[in-house]
């Protein structure tokens, strides 16, 4: 075990990472450890609830990576994923789309309905198998995610009323606020990593 | 009223705009007025200067102007999904009536209520849905019947 300290003790009781718990004097041991060496009794708690990380070796580490991307490569290329899905910043906001997604934006647009726009700013690409993370962005010759502009309305009217007791305080007013619905039409991803 | 008190619907478009082509959902607009009143002094004057534009513009909306003695002026959209508007145009110059004629043709004819969610997809999830056991390795190792060589 990774975490054992020379003494046979509990995992938990060893643990720095549970701020309440107080440790047991140093000579508070399982008392089934001694004839076969530093072993403590298999219970729930002898051991972390995570898989044992074994370190690996840099050569291996690496080869495991170029294996991982010439895949992704292999089949990004010709092509053999099926639905993508996407998040992108838009207006302020982190939405995850797919292909024929609504989204309603909360302010007006400077593009006519029926007007197909690009969305630039992509943070992570999926498919099926694979997912491409950027760091913050993915690039922009790499995915494509256009969006048609299918309706420029108002927002219900809101009410916003403001009130204070006791003080003959209180306004009202109604708020329309300009909401555009955008239609995402399509996300590519092109034949290129490195 | 608050949104619990008025009722509400979720985003969606009609007859899936946009995933083909785009059309716009304005059927029919009648601009009905009167020929003599004040009220109807800029929707006039936009007949005179703006209508035969806005038409243009249009070319999927039908422009029925029908001057006809009533005391207020207004304007009737219907919608590709039957819903109708009538706005009243008293006493509204010409650039607004523009305006608000540009507002309506870019509307679907869907109510304007409280939209509860600022999105809609059809598929929500791709690399599957997580369930407390997907990426959990198993704890015990599997199970299998006893192999027949070693058993006879």
């Amino acid at each position: 075990m990774a975490l054992r300290r020379g003494s046979a003790t509990l995992w938990r009781t060893c643990s720095p990472l549970l701020p309440g718990l107080r440790l047991p004097l140093p000579g508070v041991v399982c008392p089934h450890s001694t004839a076969a060496g530093d072993l403590v009794a298999r219970t729930s708690l002898s051991r972390p609830p995570w898989r044992e990380i074994v370190p690996e070796p840099e050569e291996e580490q690496r080869r495991r990576h170029a294996a991982l991307v010439s895949r992704v490569n292999q089949q990004i290329e010709r092509q053999g994923f099926g639905r993508l899905f996407a998040v992108v910043h838009v207006a302020g906001r982190q939405w995850k789309i797919t292909d024929e997604d609504l989204v309603l934006i909360e302010n007006h647009i400077d593009a006519e309905c029926g007007d197909r726009i690009r969305l630039e700013k992509v943070l992570l690409v999926g498919a099926e198998d694979f997912t491409l993370l950027g760091r913050p962005l993915l690039e922009k010759e790499l995915v494509r995610v256009e969006a048609t502009v299918i309706e420029k309305t108002e927002s219900w009217p809101k009410v916003h009323m403001q009130f204070r007791k006791r003080h003959r305080f209180q306004r009202k007013r109604t708020i329309i606020q300009p909401q555009t619905v955008l239609r995402i039409n399509c996300i590519e991803l092109a034949p290129r990593l490195t | 009223m608050t949104s619990r008190g008025t009722p509400s619907r979720f985003l969606k478009s009609v007859l899936q705009n946009g995933v083909g082509r785009y059309v716009c959902q304005l059927k029919r607009i009648s601009i009905i007025f009167s020929k003599k009143a004040q009220s109807s002094l800029g929707v006039r004057e936009f007949i005179e200067e703006g209508v035969v534009d806005y038409a243009n513009k249009n070319p999927g909306t039908v422009v029925y102007v029908s001057p006809q003695p009533c005391r207020i002026p207004k304007i009737v959209a219907e919608y590709l999904n039957g819903n109708m508007r009538e706005e009243m145009i008293t006493s509204k110059t010409s650039a607004q009536i523009s305006e608000l004629l540009n507002k309506l043709s870019s509307q679907s004819g869907l109510e304007v209520i409280r939209i509860r969610k600022p999105f809609h997809t059809d598929n929500p999830s791709i690399q599957g849905q997580w369930h407390p056991f997907t990426n959990r390795p198993l704890s015990i190792t599997p199970v299998r019947p006893p192999k027949q060589g070693s058993a006879e």
